[in-house]
């Protein structure tokens, strides 16, 4: 395993703890983007496994391409998850209203019958 | 039939946004989808031969549907027909049946597609769809209840991509039939994934508040199909690698006694309902090859209860059985009652029987005692007071009908289970219910803790369930 696929787990598993441990909901929110951040990561590595160069095959000589499924898959992925993110912040903006300081144990006694 | 089902799956959408321009025929063309699904799901099930689709080379979306699919399509079709129908007199905006025909139709490419990363797109379509239908009121309690469910999905979701991502690292393809020939992480990061999308076991705790917080015909959307886009794929996997079979089912026994176990004590209704879906879904993972008439039949029933709790004067159960219900709501409610407990007549029977009959020997204490406390807990329901007055509009009792007329005739999917042994065990096992109902539960009153439920506890719960996972994939 190399150093970099260390480093790029390390941020899913970062971002994972952060999501348990951090009280605030903003934060929370936060922790799942640098988990997601990091599975992207782990996509483009993947992807780039058997070599650098862009997938584009007009080049003279052959060379070592990236490989070019991950990464229109992790495309799709990455939109999907921004949306939802925009999504999830926009709910925030309505909560924080009643409760400014997002804390999710506050907010749970307020909303959970 | 390629090019009608390419027409089919893609036109949910198309009729979605153009509701948003035609506001005033939002129902009329939100209704026109289930009609059209529903043709298809019929087709799909009676039709032998599988149709398999790649669009677009190597690396396309790969689609295939069969007879499992038609059975879960059909399951859309009705329950989608019957929620539109009771919001049809409601003052809801087009907003709403935008995102009701974008939901019904993600639900159906999950029900069709073969492939990894389009199962992952449909199931992050449907969270978001189903967010926006959850939060549909604006009010403060029903955005925390959408953003807890997003929340937690999404996480589940960012599971299931690694897992992916790992199997095509393998085998250099996305197709589900990679899944058994990838390393135990991947099998445990996808099934995490689906279990918590599909709301099994413990990693399914999130279900009961989402389901019963929301609007009536909103939970019943969310029991009656949504949860199972999460098991669908799951059956799938059983059906298709035979190593990953005995843990589904396991989690099939699993989850259904977890789910009995809750609601035997719950004093809500809505809750109790939600954690029978919980139970229910159990019954669909405890065999795979019969899981689609299950699923029928367990989402048209859940979404006709969840529709009449909706209606009933109060949610909790004490104060129930005080207040005399209408004659005619309490048989619908007792037709749905006893067609969960599998009565004969009612297809809730032959889905038990059918079920029964393909559980390995390991499975059947487990099965037994679940199928034994879902008739204790919906005594509950069948024996509240009746005799009152209150009359409920008809935009009630059309859905109503087409949702129990269509668990009588869904008998016909299975008629051999009417022999004299299949029809004595489920009337045996409804008189201990009660027996156990009447003797115990009426008189106890106990409380279970709902600390689990928390988001943090939700969230926590994950790595626990993966790590399970890995090992149980490993063994």
């Amino acid at each position: 395993m190399s150093i970099l696929e260390a480093l790029v787990l390390a941020t899913i598993l970062f971002g994972f703890f952060g999501i348990i441990l951090k009280k605030n909901l903003i934060m929370k929110i936060l922790s799942m983007d640098v988990m997601s951040t990091g599975v992207i990561g782990y996509f483009v590595l993947v992807a780039s496994q058997r070599g650098l160069f862009t997938p584009i095959a007009n080049q003279k000589e052959a060379v070592a391409y990236a490989d070019p499924v991950p990464q229109a898959v992790i495309l799709t992925a990455i939109v999907i998850g921004f949306s939802i993110q925009a999504l999830m912040l926009v709910g925030v903006m309505k909560l924080s209203r009643d409760t400014p300081t997002l804390e999710v144990s506050e907010i749970e006694k307020h909303y959970t019958p | 039939m390629s090019s009608i089902t390419l027409i089919w799956i893609a036109l949910p959408f198309f009729v979605g946004f153009s509701i948003y321009l035609l506001p005033k025929l939002d129902r009329w063309l939100a209704i026109a989808i289930p009609l059209l699904s529903f043709g298809y799901g019929l087709q799909r099930i009676f039709d032998p031969f599988p149709l398999d689709l790649a669009l677009l080379d190597n690396f396309g979306v790969t689609l295939s549907s069969d007879t499992l699919s038609g059975y879960f399509i059909l399951t859309n079709a009705i329950v989608t027909a019957a929620v539109l129908l009771y919001c049809w007199q409601s003052s809801k905006s087009a907003f709403f049946y935008t995102q009701m025909c974008i939901l019904h139709g993600s639900v159906n490419a999950v029900f069709i597609c073969a492939d990894l990363i389009s199962l992952y797109v449909a199931l992050e379509i449907i969270g978001v769809a189903a967010f926006l239908l959850i939060a549909y009121p604006r009010t403060d309690r029903s955005i925390w209840v959408g953003l807890r469910y997003l929340f937690v999905s999404n996480t589940a979701m960012l599971f299931y991509l690694l897992g992916a991502l790992l199997v095509y690292q393998t085998t250099h393809s996305f197709a589900f039939a990679g899944v058994g020939q990838a390393p135990p992480e991947a099998v445990a990061l996808i099934f995490l994934g689906l279990l918590t999308k599909g709301g099994i076991f413990v990693s399914g705790l999130w279900l009961p508040l989402t389901h019963s917080e929301s609007e009536t015909p909103v939970s019943a959307m969310l029991s009656g199909v949504v949860v199972k886009t999460g098991v669908f794929p799951l059956v799938r996997f059983a059906l298709l690698i035979p190593e990953l079979d005995p843990i589904v089912r396991l989690f099939g026994v699993g989850t259904a006694l977890l789910g009995v176990g809750y609601a035997i004590w719950e004093k809500d209704s809505k809750r109790m309902l939600a954690f029978h879906t919980v139970s229910q879904l159990g019954f669909i993972l405890a065999a795979p090859e019969v899981g689609g008439f299950y699923a029928l039949t367990h989402g048209l029933v859940k979404s006709a209860l969840f529709l009449i709790a909706g209606n009933l004067p109060s949610r909790n159960l004490k104060e129930l059985q005080q207040i005399p219900l209408s004659m005619p709501l309490w048989v619908a409610l007792a037709i749905a009652s006893f067609s969960i407990s599998g009565f004969p007549l009612l297809s809730g029977f032959g889905a038990k029987v059918l079920t029964m009959k393909a559980l390995v020997p390991w499975q059947v204490v487990g099965m037994n005692l679940a199928a034994l406390g879902t008739t204790i807990s919906f005594a509950k329901f069948i024996f509240l007071p009746r005799g009152g007055k209150e009359s409920l509009k008809s935009s009630f009792w059309l859905p109503i009908l087409l949702l129990l007329g269509s668990l009588v005739i869904a008998n016909g999917f299975y008629i051999d289970a009417y022999t004299l042994t299949n029809i004595v065990k489920p009337l045996v096992t409804i008189g201990i219910g009660w027996l156990v109902y009447w003797g115990i539960i009426r008189r106890v009153s106990f409380k279970l803790p709902r600390v689990i439920e928390q988001l943090e506890h939700l969230i926590g719960v994950m790595s626990l369930m993966l790590s399970l996972l890995f090992w149980m994939v490993l063994a």
